[in-house]
């Protein structure tokens, strides 16, 4: 097991005692420690909620492995009855977190204020899988699956105190943070949608972050960013996880240092991305001044529409959205296909992204539950499952399309209206999932691609599909133009495909 | 393969100061980034140094006593003992090869 010789030291469930101090840095830790009481062996001693009668003990004396609250799962162990809080539990991958984790025995809570609903409303578009209300949903995973949540309707941002009381209630031992705006179109439709947000999701976690330092600063955070906040370097140097190994130097005026722990630089390609690089600022920050425990999770493209449990019942499937705004790019193209829309390829349809399937983030978001980050240790990982161009994706659902499903699929470029560069190379970091946290993709592309189709296909989806066809070709251009994006060509991808195969790199760690 | 120990106030005296061959130690703080991506290079020279010099970490938060002994302003610190006494020591991220050239320096190429 991954987390086995983790200690206490790591465990959410414990109080920090003794002379705890919090400096930045260690910059003041000669001045500041004159008093230092010298006949104690360590000022830091941990004081578990769970087993009280254990008094105060060194943090570094039990495993996971020794201790009977933390017991074995298929991802590790994990804290029995775990008190999770999914902010955004309404949305596409909190909604399949929430049923996952619950399913695995954790207590489950939630928070969110349909902010989602209500900006696809706002556009014109429909989640195509229809999600019913969340008092049925809530209704549906205590018949179907057993599980409770204990759902809170609270906007992040706007209601702090709200928040704050939930929290104070509930006390989770950690909190996934997925209650932000994640759409980079959206962002850029005009300056209204641009601070808005900005400030929903920039000030929502900069609060959230303040009540666990007053409230639970010993649970573990994790926060999700996405790979768009290092866009796409065209050095070609490798996108690290959030922060430059010890052994990147860098090399001037004759000399050297080594970059290890700073983080790299970022080039976010939105103002979407830009508040979630905000974010990361943030929780570095925070995790420093106040010892939070926090995972920043660079998440690629999710993709895909199964887990056992949004599966077991049509009340308890996920959202998924398909319009330019709001759908991501492999289901947008499914969606396409089954309409016989030629698959939309912006400009030359050559970007590289990383990926994951939706069942394989809920995996790796369980790992990293199993494993909290240490007192005021930030940290950062890339949650992909593979890197592939835009076209090698929609070469894979036309493939698909066209071999189970008899449909004609077509791919065509469209201008681009977003500002990216649209051919360059690409070299992602996927080291900490596989060999830190145990983690391996379980999920065949292909294989979700063909869930999808059959899930997209059902005449009553098809139908929802084929009213909102008019919003899947983009009319918001990062230029502040607003019209449709014009077909430059169709095209086969047959020979292009091998080319990408060769740029698109995955670096799984040092031989 | 070889690994850094864990030193605490314990183990201080005998693995480091009364020590047979010289031993650097790595000084951190969990809250500090540097220090945790320092973490596996530590280990890596732990195993390449085996025999010739010994690798050890102390968690500056855990020990303050002897974090105070030893002046620790700034984290990750490098610290060579030889002989009980301290020889280097370095502040700061540092790479493999950084950490190599500490050590030859101070104990005369030695790898
Ligand atoms: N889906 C992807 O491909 C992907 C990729 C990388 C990163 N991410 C990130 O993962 C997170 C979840 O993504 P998702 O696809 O599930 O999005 P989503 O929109 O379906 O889920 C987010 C949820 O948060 C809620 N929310 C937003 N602002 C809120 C507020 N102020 N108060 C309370 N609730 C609020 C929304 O109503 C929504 O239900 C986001 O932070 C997103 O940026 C997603």
């Amino acid at each position: 097991m991954h987390n086995a010789k983790c200690t206490c030291w790591n465990c959410p469930a414990i109080n920090l005692a003794g002379k705890v101090d919090f400096r930045a840095c260690g910059q003041a830790g000669a001045q500041f420690d004159k008093k230092a009481d010298d006949s104690q062996e360590t000022h830091i001693m941990a004081e578990c909620k769970r087993r009280p009668d254990l008094g105060l003990f060194d943090p570094m004396s039990i495993t996971f492995e020794e201790c009977p609250e933390w017991q074995k799962t298929p991802y590790g162990y994990l804290l029995k009855n775990m008190r999770v809080m999914i902010l955004g539990v309404d949305g596409y991958l909190g909604w399949t977190l929430a049923l996952w984790l619950g399913r695995l025995g954790c207590q489950v809570s939630g928070v969110d204020n349909y902010n989602r609903r209500n900006w696809v409303k706002e556009r014109g578009a429909h989640t195509v899988i229809p999600i019913s209300r969340m008092s049925e949903r809530l209704h549906a995973a205590k018949e179907v699956l057993g599980v409770n949540i204990n759902f809170r309707e609270i906007d992040i941002y706007e209601e702090r105190d709200k928040l704050k009381e939930f929290i104070d209630e509930i006390k989770p031992e950690a909190i996934v943070h997925y209650g932000e705006c994640p759409s980079a179109p959206f962002s850029m439709i005009d300056v209204e949608h641009a601070i808005d947000v900005q400030r929903n999701n920039v000030l929502g976690t900069l609060g959230l972050l303040f009540t666990m330092r007053d409230i639970v600063p010993e649970s573990s955070l994790l926060k999700l960013g996405t790979m768009g906040e290092y866009g796409t370097p065209l050095t070609g140097r490798p996108l690290f996880e959030g922060m430059f190994p010890a052994d990147a130097v860098l090399h001037w005026d004759n000399r050297e240092w080594s970059l290890g722990g700073e983080l790299t630089p970022r080039d976010p390609v939105s103002f979407y991305h830009v508040s979630k690089v905000q974010d990361t600022f943030n929780c570095y920050e925070a995790s420093k001044y106040w010892w939070l425990r926090s995972y920043d999770i660079m998440q690629g493209v999710i993709f895909g529409v199964h887990t056992e449990e949004v599966s077991a019942d049509p009340r308890l499937r996920t959202r998924l959205d398909i319009d330019e705004w709001f759908g991501t790019i492999i289901n947008r193209f499914v969606a396409q296909a089954v309409l016989d829309i030629p698959l939309t390829l912006y400009g030359a349809g050559q970007q590289i992204r990383g990926f994951i399937a939706l069942r394989d983030a809920m995996e790796c978001m369980t790992r990293l539950l199993a494993s909290p980050p240490e007192p005021g240790q930030y940290a950062v990982v890339n949650q992909i499952s593979g890197v592939k161009s835009l076209r090698q994706l929609a070469y894979i659902v036309a493939k698909v399309g066209r071999k189970h499903f008899n449909l004609p699929v077509q791919i065509q470029r469209i201008e681009n209206p977003r500002v990216e560069a649209d051919i360059h190379p690409f070299e992602a970091l996927y080291e900490k999932l596989p060999k830190q946290y145990g983690f391996e993709p379980k999920v065949d592309i292909e294989e979700e691609v063909r869930r999808m189709f059959e899930l997209l296909m059902k005449p009553e989806i098809r139908a929802r599909i084929e009213e909102k066809k008019h919003v899947i070709i983009p009319k918001t251009w990062w230029s502040g133009v607003k019209r449709e994006a014009q077909r430059i060509e169709l095209i086969n991808l047959e020979k292009e495909i091998k080319e990408d195969e060769e740029r698109a790199k995955i670096f799984m760690g040092k031989k | 393969m070889k690994k850094a120990i864990t030193l605490n106030s314990k183990n201080f005296q005998k693995e480091v100061l009364e020590s047979e061959i010289p031993v650097l130690v790595d000084f951190w703080g969990s809250w500090c980034p540097p220090c945790k991506m320092v973490e596996q290079t530590i280990e890596e020279l732990a195993g390449d140094l085996d025999g010739k010099v010994k690798v050890g970490k102390l968690n500056v938060d855990q020990y303050p006593v002897l974090r105070n002994q030893y002046s620790i302003i700034g984290l990750p610190t490098f610290i060579l003992f030889k002989d009980g006494q301290m020889m280097k020591n370095e502040v700061g991220a540092r790479s493999k090869k950084q950490l190599l050239k500490m050590l030859n320096e101070a104990l005369g190429n030695i790898i």
